[in-house]
């Protein structure tokens, strides 16, 4: 019996060491997978708002938090800084149905703060986490991909798949003319002055034309 | 009930109950949040509030309901009065103003804002000074009688060290996340399968000495086995929350390995409670429901920490469940069968001793909330389940939006909403009767000496 415990203690100290000694391996090594070096005074800004806000109680980030809303670890890069600043000032604009996020009424300051936080968690090196989704890797083209990035799909819906708010865009390419699309995209008050849609004017043009391009495809 | 300082316990309890009620009702409001599309109370009780409120409440009455249960086991096994009754009252005193500043302090966006740990800094502190007190005076109690102290006494004093000792890694703010949140898992990780799992394996083999009658040097060579194994699975089994961290990649192989070994000891723990339990049923009184928890929550313990911890802990497949409602899923069952189940079964087991119900078995209102909770909670954990695993199928998958998905997996949220209103039936139910078991009873027939020298102090 002795020896059992004297065995126990022993594997249970070692692992202790062991775990200490790895803490300090990674610690050291975090630096570079996290970039720790961009950590400027606007990020850490960020970091702060996030916790201010309470934010992780409803996102996750790196895949820790409430299940609530979407995982943000990936966001800027999927959603890009233009798409981030209109949603944060203005949650309601990009999802105008549905569960919401709170309007916190960012001043442009914590809006910069914010994004370049969100920047910088998306650089962390998370071992390939979360996986590149496989339906992502198949969609028909890189306008396909634009469009369910930028969430056109909360309002819009195209065979049968997406949200009703908006008009389907089923057959948008027998409606509309490309100049007719990109004038939408750019300033949706212009066909229609009280239109709820957001303008994505920011949106990148190489993307914009992809995006046109896949809108005008469809018949 | 041998000491009149034991009395403190049933405060301790009384405070547990109320907050575990109130952490059920904030848990229902965050499952209607998820069934409801637009929340009509999204500018006066978002879901954050909601949840941060639920999740703290939850720490809070289990952590009432353990020192409340250590106080009482520490004067019964060391045989003398809790050193100052006057530490253990001010302690309970900081520790209920703590939790509700905090609570309206999360009405009002006063957060720290990290999940579990939202408690401002001030708080934090407060708690700190709190657990300081209580580790002054069960020490003191220990050491002044220090010929008696049993290993299952020094266990559970090494458990309230380490949980104490592992929450100052959550109080600084550090710039860069990834390493505030390998800090954060020294607390919740290293909380949840070191300190609490040394306080509930010596809590449990003290209480299994005190209802089946077993040997103390059975009870106590499995506690030490038990405890060690805990230890050395668990501390290395941090790891398998650094796969996807900003961590080294040769967690994903550390983790792995000793997380997948970390059922082992839980497996033991539901052995032996099974085995002593069984054993019980020849005693002349069986406190039956009180038994009927122990043996349960070892169970559960097994299933929900155990089973459905083992099920996503390999990085293969974490990488496709974390962070989804499976996790949702793993931590509802885990908490409730590990520690939620022990806090009740501590409670059916201690109350009567103090409030002079020397015979109790359990009444029929117990059993009935023993079966509403228990099995509110297995659908519950079903069902969000079952959506975790349609969760990764469509958003991980097949790349659909969150939200899109968040739709397609309402009517297993409306499954769980229905469990949460039964499991909040339960529970007022269990309150109910662990309330009468808090009223102080003259002996109505000749009651064991124990139960005598209780009324008489009483």
């Amino acid at each position: 019996m002795a020896s059992t415990r004297t065995i126990l203690w022993t594997a249970t100290l070692l692992s202790a060491f062991i775990f200490l000694g790895m803490t300090a391996d990674s610690l050291r090594k975090m630096g570079t997978r996290t970039h720790a070096a961009e950590l400027s005074t606007q990020v850490v800004e960020g970091k702060r708002l996030w916790q201010h806000y309470d934010c992780n109680d409803c996102h996750t980030i790196l895949g820790i938090g409430g299940y609530y809303a979407p995982d943000v670890t990936k966001s800027y890069a999927i959603r890009g800084d233009a798409w981030l600043r209109v949603f944060l000032r203005e949650p309601a604009k990009m999802y105008p149905t549905g569960r919401q996020m709170p309007n916190f009424h960012l001043a442009d300051a914590q809006i910069d703060s914010l994004v370049a936080y969100l920047k910088w968690v998306s650089e962390v090196d998370t071992n390939g986490w979360p996986p590149a989704p496989e339906r992502a890797a198949r969609t028909e083209s890189a306008g396909a991909t634009v469009f369910l990035a930028q969430h056109c799909n909360t309002c819009h819906s195209i065979q049968g798949s997406g949200g009703t708010l908006a008009p389907d865009l089923t057959h948008e390419g027998s409606r509309q003319t490309r100049d007719w699309i990109r004038a939408q995209i750019n300033d949706p008050h212009s066909h229609k002055p009280d239109s709820v849609m957001p303008s994505f004017k920011q949106l990148p043009e190489e993307e914009k034309a992809e995006l046109i391009d896949y809108l005008t495809g469809l018949k | 009930m041998r000491y009149k300082s034991q009395k403190v316990a049933r405060e301790y309890f009384v405070a547990a109950l109320l907050l575990f009620l109130l952490q059920v009702v904030f848990g229902v409001l965050g499952s209607v949040k998820y069934v409801w599309g637009y929340d009509p109370l999204l500018n006066l009780l978002p879901f954050n509030v909601v949840r941060a409120i639920h999740i703290n409440l939850l720490v809070f009455w289990l952590l009432l309901a353990l020192m409340g249960a250590t106080y009482y086991m520490v004067a019964d096994e060391i045989h003398t009065e809790i050193y100052s009754l006057r530490m253990a009252r001010a302690q309970l005193g900081i520790l209920l103003v703590s939790g509700v500043a905090a609570i309206v302090g999360y009405l009002f966006q006063w957060s720290f804002g990290m999940p579990f740990l939202e408690q401002p800094t001030v708080i934090k502190l407060a708690i700190v000074v709190a657990a300081l007190l209580f580790l002054a005076n069960i020490a003191i109690t220990m050491f002044t009688n220090h010929h008696t102290l049993t290993r299952t006494t020094a266990t559970l004093l090494g458990g309230m060290v380490m949980l104490s000792v592992m929450f100052l890694f959550g109080i600084p703010f550090m710039s860069n996340l990834s390493t505030q949140y390998y800090f954060w898992w020294w607390v919740i990780h290293l909380w949840v399968e070191g300190a609490w799992e040394l306080i509930a394996a010596s809590l449990v083999g003290w209480a299994l000495m005190k209802v089946t009658g077993v040997s103390r040097q059975r009870i106590e060579g499995w506690v030490f086995a038990e405890v060690c194994l805990v230890l050395l699975t668990g501390i290395i089994g941090t790891g398998h929350h650094y796969y996807w961290i900003g961590t080294p990649r040769y967690w994903l192989w550390w983790g792995a390995i000793f997380s997948a070994a970390e059922p082992i000891p839980i497996m033991m723990m539901l052995v032996d409670a099974a085995r002593h339990t069984l054993k019980a049923r020849t005693l002349p009184v069986v406190n039956t429901l009180g038994l009927a928890w122990l043996g349960a929550g070892a169970f559960v313990h097994f299933m929900g920490a155990g089973v459905w911890g083992f099920g996503q802990t390999l990085p293969q497949i974490n990488r496709w469940t974390h962070g989804t409602q499976i996790t949702a899923s793993h931590g509802h069952f885990a908490f409730w069968g590990a520690y939620g189940m022990l806090a009740i079964a501590l409670m059916y087991i201690i109350l009567p001793e103090i409030s002079g119900h020397p015979t109790e078995q359990g009444s029929k209102l117990g059993f009935v909330s023993f079966v509403a909770l228990n099995f509110s909670m297995i659908f519950m954990v079903m069902a969000l389940l079952v959506a975790g695993i349609v969760q990764v199928y469509l958003q991980r998958v097949m790349g659909m939006d969150f939200l899109e998905v968040q739709n397609h997996l309402r009517i297993w949220f409306e499954v769980r909403l229905v469990t949460g209103l039964i499991f909040l039936a339960g529970t007022v139910l269990v309150l109910w009767d662990l309330f009468r078991l808090t009223r102080t009873l003259p002996p109505s027939r000749p009651a064991p000496e124990e139960a005598r020298e209780a009324v008489l102090v009483g």
